[in-house]
């Protein structure tokens, strides 16, 4: 029981951090490629812990989401679902991965969560570069290994 | 056991995927016009102002090193030039009421009525956060406690910048005139026709809609607020034309317009009354 609070303690204290590093401001070339920080660490809790960071968590940090970045309701609450649903799909395969192989699996884990949310910014007629786009999922694939290791020290060193 | 526990929870996963993506769609397509996630904003502003709070901290804080660190010679030339640029403007200041006086006379002889007069203005800070990269929106630090309503106007020093489209407690969100859902009615200041300005989604760039091949525009006109869709008073400064795309074979100019606000980098604003 105490790990089990641990668990909910530390993921979300570290979302919380992702969703500051979310809205941090940044310079303006860097607006449309930063990668999405907030979805990569809920995207490690579920590999982590997939019993417990499931897609109630992935739900309420995707409205957290709407609303603190003022899109429609359901924008990013829709796209984290499918994110973190694929991932608890796929979660006993990623974690026996090797690095590189993990790299290649989150490019799969978050085309759909790219090709969503292009798909929903065209319904709402938004326009977007679809370059950014990809430069976006390459930095998110590129900073993974860091973060990764940054994310399981925490996880080693709180929850034991 | 751990299997079984697997086996167990994905049905669980499958009914909450189907439930939560129900509920998104729907709540996506009931909430387009940000009408839901304004009702939320404003009764949990007390929770959200913090988190703007503490994402804008580390650029203020980096703000006021980098005022303690600059030169004594570097303040002193920046102040000199502001200086200068008060003094030559109130030169420019001092000319106004001539000039008003002159043009409700004008108005009079020719039995127009006079143009709306802004009566007061708020100075009012960009909290900066960085928001979704395609709302086109500003946060700003103002709001119902300084009596801003939905629909005022927010401009710069350069230029027009948008209108506010929600107001909570402690801040306020403005539309740019460069959100995509954006359009107003400008007047070429050079002809007097006027122009419907939509934007791109591009903070560097808006366009000029509904304008027939043969009207009289050029590359360089300046465009103006034309006060006629009643939410924007008349004459305010919104960009320049900078470029113009003649198809034959399209019914309509391509036109599009640089904003004379640079409407990302500013830090503070005015509202108007």
């Amino acid at each position: 029981m105490v790990i089990l609070n641990k668990i909910h303690i530390v993921a979300i204290t570290s979302l919380f951090i992702g969703l500051i590093i979310n809205i941090l401001p940044v310079a303006e070339f860097l607006v449309s490629i930063k990668p999405p920080i907030l979805l990569l660490i809920l995207i490690y809790w579920a590999l982590a812990f997939p019993n417990y960071i499931n897609l109630t968590y992935a739900f309420i940090t995707g409205l957290i989401m709407d609303v603190l970045l003022i899109v429609p309701l359901g924008y990013y609450t829709f796209c984290f679902t499918i994110t973190i649903y694929l991932t608890l799909i796929y979660y006993p395969q990623i974690r026996l991965q090797s690095n590189l192989n993990k790299m290649l699996s989150l490019l799969v884990i978050l085309a759909p969560y790219f090709l969503m949310s292009t798909v929903i910014n065209s319904a709402l007629g938004i326009n977007y570069e679809i370059i950014d786009v990809c430069i976006s999922i390459l930095l998110s694939v590129i900073i993974w290994p860091g973060l990764f290791s940054v994310l399981r020290f925490i996880r080693q060193k709180y929850i034991s | 056991m751990k299997n079984n526990l697997h086996f167990r929870q994905s049905h669980i996963v499958s009914i909450k995927l189907i439930l939560f993506l129900v509920i998104s769609i729907s709540s996506l397509i009931a909430d387009k016009d940000l009408q839901f996630s304004n009702y939320i904003r404003s009764n949990s502003s007390y929770l959200i102002k913090p988190i703007y709070a503490i994402a804008e901290a580390p650029s203020k804080i980096l703000n006021t090193i980098s005022i303690y660190i600059d030169t004594k010679e570097n303040l002193i030339n920046k102040n000199k030039d502001l200086e200068k640029k008060v003094f030559l403007q109130s030169g420019i200041i001092q000319k106004i009421p001539a000039i008003k006086s002159e043009n409700s006379r004008l108005k009079k002889l020719l039995n127009s009525s006079d143009s709306m007069l802004t009566s007061k203005i708020l100075i009012a800070e960009l909290i900066k956060v960085n928001l979704s990269p395609f709302s086109n929106k500003v946060v700003i630090d103002k709001g119902e406690k300084s009596n801003l309503y939905s629909g005022q106007t927010v401009i710069d020093s350069e230029g027009l910048l948008g209108q506010i489209s929600e107001v909570n407690k402690d801040f306020s969100i403005v539309t740019l005139i460069s959100d995509p859902g954006h359009a107003l009615l400008a007047v070429n200041a050079r002809t007097g026709k006027r122009i419907m300005i939509s934007g791109t989604g591009d903070n560097r760039n808006l366009k000029a809609k509904y304008i027939s091949l043969n009207e009289d525009v050029i590359e360089g006109d300046i465009l103006i607020t034309s006060g006629l869709d009643n939410i924007f008073p008349e004459g305010y400064l919104i960009g320049t034309i900078s470029k113009i795309n003649k198809k034959i074979n399209d019914n309509f100019l391509k036109v599009n317009v640089t904003p004379s606000s640079s409407l990302t980098s500013n830090r503070e604003v005015m509202v108007l009354w």
